[in-house]
Formats: C-alpha cells, structure tokens, sequence
C-alpha cells in the first residue's frame, strides 16, 4: 500500500517536472515573439512615423477575429484553444453565384430602398449591391488596415509574430492549470502518505 | 453567448495592446466596455486594479495578459484569483524582461517543496 503511494507520487513527480520543462519552453519561445513583434512595430514606426503606429490609430469599433474555446477537465484543470476567425471571401464568391441563378429564376424587382417588401428585396436584390456590401467587412475587420491601406511589411510581420503569441498564449495557459492541478494532487498524495506513516510508526522503525 | 468563444484580455502598455490588438483580439463597441487597457505612466494602480476585476467579473473573457511590471503593483489582486478561468498570464514588458520568481503560478507551483519532502 504504502510502496503504490510512493510509485504514485514518483509519477506525479515526474509529470511535474515535465509540465514545468514544457512551460519553460514555451515561455521562452513566447518572450521571444514578443519581442520580435516589438521590433518589428518599432522598425514600422521609424518609416510611418511617431504617431502613425499609437493607440491614436486604434479604431473607434473592434470586433474580435480570434476566440479562445475553454473547457474545464476533471481535477478542475482548464484548457484553452485558440480558434480565429477565417476571411469569408468564399461565401463572397457563393453570394454572387446565388443572386445569378436568382435573377433568372425568380420575378425581377426594382430595388426599393423604401421599407416595404424587404423580405423578397433581400432574395432578390441586385448582385452589385450584395457584393459591395460583403467586401467592405473582410478588410474592416483586419486591424492592419487602421494604420493605412499601403503598410510596411513591418507591421505586417508584427501582426503575424503577435498571431502566434496568441495561439501560445492559450497553451501555455492550459499548462498553467495542468500544473496547478498536478501540484495539488502532489499535495493531497503526500498528505495521505504523511497519514499511513503516523498509522504505522512500526513499520518505519524496521 | 452559448457557442461563441471567450475573449483575449490585455493590460498592458501601448506597445503590447498595439502588438496584441493587431493579432485580432480586442473588442470595442458602443455597447460593451473594451477587453484591453493601454497603461501609461500617468495610469493610476486604482483604475488598473478596478479594470483587472472587471475583467474577472467578466464571463465573456477567458485568457488576462497582462505585463508583468504591471502584475506587480496589483499582486495582491492576482494572487486573490484562485480560479481557472479566467487565466492570467503575465508577459514581459520593453523595459522589464520576464522574471519567472516574480510569476504568481509559478510561485504557487514552487512554494510546495521543502528538503524534508524527499526524505
């Protein structure tokens, strides 16, 4: 009994250890692109200009393009996955697909921007003022674009060092827990095993 | 929102939002309060503290960044959070270079060890 406990908390031991060497990693590599996007913002700033890369450039209205799906394990661990946002120029290209085989098929309308029938203009409304709507929130939503249409490709490699920090970031937030969580089973473990050797002083002796 | 994805937190200094905001995190609109906070020299600990917990209250928010120059005047809240989500995760900053002793988890991880442990 007392030789499982001690072979369990040797495992945890071991998977602490590893938990903490595979944080270790990450961290580094995560320090790392950080400072590389740091770099590449400055090396943006020399060329555009002090206050063309600030918070004066953020836009008024922001919508997130990358969530984090999190889920909590048994033991209270926690795990953290990225998931972004893909460009939907393809459903763009559907769009314009559909409102060619509708303007065959079904009745012709006049656009009416007037409040009445607005069920079928939605069905049947031109296919140039679907597809200008569509466009204009693709390059909306990237953030690049706040800092002008034509960027250096500095900032460009900026943003996509700071897109691997946040895919780490979730990772390394989930060895966080996992290692929280090991932590506190090494604890109860050896608690429990303080527990049987109180028990039973005499086998200790021998 | 059931189906739709927690968000990414940042406090940090302008640098570090820019960075991170570029990458698609942040969120503002007229409705709801934004997910980040650009810290300044002339930012109080007050108004850092008070955004820290309205992020914690926040359901919507899954992951904190945070630098960890910031971490450090608010310590006390950070060590205050017990629970798995939201996750805090300090960074380091330009000036300031991450200090793994100075690292909430990592101090709660190390703190359990003693010589007497592996007798």
């Amino acid at each position: 009994m007392r030789v499982d406990q001690q072979l369990r908390l040797d495992e945890q031991l071991l998977l602490f250890m590893d938990q903490l060497e595979a944080l270790e990693e990450k961290r580094h590599k995560l320090n790392s692109l950080i400072e590389e996007g740091w770099f590449s913002i400055a090396k943006a700033r020399y060329s555009m200009g002090n206050k063309q890369v600030s918070a004066l450039q953020y836009a008024s209205e922001m919508e997130p393009l990358v969530y984090v799906e999190t889920s909590v394990l048994e033991g209270g661990t926690a795990e953290f996955k990225c998931e972004r946002k893909e460009n939907k120029t393809e459903e763009l290209k559907n769009n314009t697909i559909e409102d060619i085989g509708a303007k065959e098929t079904g009745l012709r309308r006049r656009i009416n921007t007037t409040q009445k029938g607005v069920k079928e203009e939605e069905q049947e409304t031109d296919a140039q003022v679907k597809t200008k709507a569509e466009p204009s929130t693709p390059e909306h939503r990237d953030p690049l674009k706040w800092f002008g249409i034509l960027v250096p490709q500095n900032l460009k490699q900026a943003q996509s060092a700071f897109k691997e920090v946040i895919t780490l970031s979730a990772e390394i937030a989930s060895l966080q827990s996992a290692i929280l969580a090991t932590r506190k089973e090494m604890q109860a473990q050896m608690e429990k095993q303080e527990k049987t050797e109180k028990t039973q002083p005499e086998i200790k002796k021998e | 929102m059931p189906g739709r994805g927690k968000l990414i937190a940042v406090i940090g200094d302008e640098d570090t939002c820019t960075g991170f905001l570029l990458g698609g995190v942040g969120e503002l609109n007229k409705n709801r309060k934004p997910n980040f906070l650009v810290v300044e020299k002339d930012t109080s600990i007050t108004e850092i503290e008070e955004t820290f917990k309205s992020f914690l209250a926040r359901s919507d928010i899954g992951i904190i960044l945070i630098n960890q120059f910031i971490a450090e005047m608010i310590r006390h809240a950070i060590d205050a959070h017990m629970e798995s989500i939201p996750a805090v995760l300090e960074i380091p900053s330009k000036e300031h270079p991450y200090d793994a002793s100075k690292d909430s988890i990592l101090r709660r991880a190390k703190g359990m060890f003693s010589a007497e442990d592996f007798r």
